[in-house]
């Protein structure tokens, strides 16, 4: 692969992100610049240095039918398959859980049915499993009480991670239940548990930093998953 | 990099963008839209350009929302440096030379160094930048300013401030390594 002479990275990264270097030149910079990791961290810098410039410009306010333009041309970003953040969106992932259910119902009939002092069955249960298919963790919740997360087999010590537990509905979009321990069984309690739980058809843990995921949707990687079935009350 | 308020907030937006959420999304777009059609209306000249660039910019936004955390940048930077890239890329298409060679337009263009920065008390960055900018010869400035906020390539900055084309180049590449002195040295 051809790389851009360092002696050059700066005085080309300055024009590239000025303005100035234009045309072909432009596009091989471009070019330059995917390739070479050291050369696009140049480049965030000179954006980093500029473009707070561009605060002075007085604000000029846009025709609305600019918004209903981009409104329009947008993906929802679970159509479409994408490696990097995969597991939440692609279609994959959903098979993946599909497949999940025939060992979900032998396991999950045998947990209920050898635990002891189990008087009710659960209102739901899923029964979670990682993409090898290996089964670590039930979830279910009795009719008004707890989440109750039970630990089929325990996972690695985690030392900078987090466990994070999401409800996934029908639209795709996660809702965390919060951080739950990697080495024991535990309950989630929250005021507005059934709300959260609403329409939910899987339940996925991801493994998130310390504290949980930052941005408030899942942001590491889906360690294991299932779906949700629901009981009638009896 | 520490962000401020604002800047959290609309990280905020990216993040839960990039995860799908289109009120996020709209919400996103509601916050900088008027910025940075500003942005790119400076460098196109014309308002169907601005419009085309900053549609083109919010679809891309979106599909690479997600890429954002790994950016390292202020949101507003992040979003501006796309709006601006693609506002020069559309410039460069339309071939804008020949439309106004020495032109009405031209003769209004703004120099930027001359006005005052309008919210350089919101973001400690852009009063760095205004400081080192202030710290240039005023030909320097100028050039860089022209360049910047209204997307001149160096023939047009030649015809514009009436210089030759060499003396125009050295302006702008001396002008910024001293901005990089002067970044790097309040960084």
């Amino acid at each position: 692969m051809r790389r851009l002479v360092p002696a050059l990275h700066h005085p080309l990264a300055a024009g590239y992100v000025l303005g100035t270097l234009r045309g072909r030149a432009r596009a091989r910079f471009e070019a330059f610049a995917q390739d070479d990791r050291a050369l696009a961290a140049v480049v965030v810098q000179w954006e980093d240095f500029l473009t707070p410039l561009a605060d002075r410009v007085p604000p000029v306010e846009p025709p609305a039918r600019v918004w209903r333009a981009i409104a329009a041309r947008l993906v929802p970003h679970n159509a479409r398959e994408e490696p990097a953040r995969g597991l939440w969106s692609s279609l994959s992932f959903w098979r993946f859980l599909g497949s999940g259910m025939a060992v979900a119902a032998t396991v999950l009939l045998a947990l209920v049915l050898l635990r002891p002092g189990t008087p009710l069955a659960p209102e739901l249960v899923a029964v979670l499993s990682t993409p090898d298919k290996e089964v670590k963790m039930v979830v279910e919740k009795m009719h008004e009480g707890a989440l109750f997360v039970h630990l089929v087999k325990p996972w690695a010590s985690m030392d900078a991670a987090d466990l994070e537990l999401w409800v996934i509905p029908a639209d795709g979009k996660p809702r965390s239940l919060g951080v739950v321990p990697y080495d024991r069984d535990s309950n989630v309690r929250r005021v507005n548990l059934d709300a959260t739980l609403e329409g939910g058809v899987a339940f996925a843990i991801s493994q998130e930093p310390r504290g949980g995921s930052p941005t408030g949707g899942p942001t590491g990687p889906v360690l294991c998953s299932g779906a949700i079935t629901r009981t009638k009350r009896a | 990099m520490a962000l401020d308020e604002r800047q959290a907030e609309l990280a905020d937006l990216l993040a839960r963008s990039g995860l799908g959420d289109r009120a996020a999304f709209e919400a996103l777009y509601n916050a900088t839209r008027s910025k940075l059609f500003a942005v790119s209306l400076r460098i196109v000249r014309e308002r169907q350009l601005a419009e085309e660039v900053l549609q083109d910019s919010f679809v891309s936004i979106w599909n690479h929302a997600s890429d954002y955390a790994r950016a390292m940048s202020a949101p507003t930077t992040w979003m501006t440096a796309i709006v601006r890239n693609r506002s020069l890329d559309i410039v460069r298409r339309g071939g804008r030379e020949e439309s106004d060679p020495e032109g009405e337009k031209s003769a209004a263009l703004v120099d930027e160094s001359a006005t005052p920065a309008l919210d350089v008390e919101r973001r400690a960055q852009a009063h760095v930048i205004a400081e080192c900018m202030k710290g240039l010869e005023p030909d320097q400035r100028q050039s860089i300013a022209l360049a910047f906020f209204h997307g001149l390539t160096h023939s047009e900055l030649a015809a514009h401030l009436h210089r030759p084309l060499g003396t125009v180049k050295t302006h702008i590449r001396r002008g910024l390594a001293r901005l990089k002195d002067c970044l790097e040295r309040r960084a």
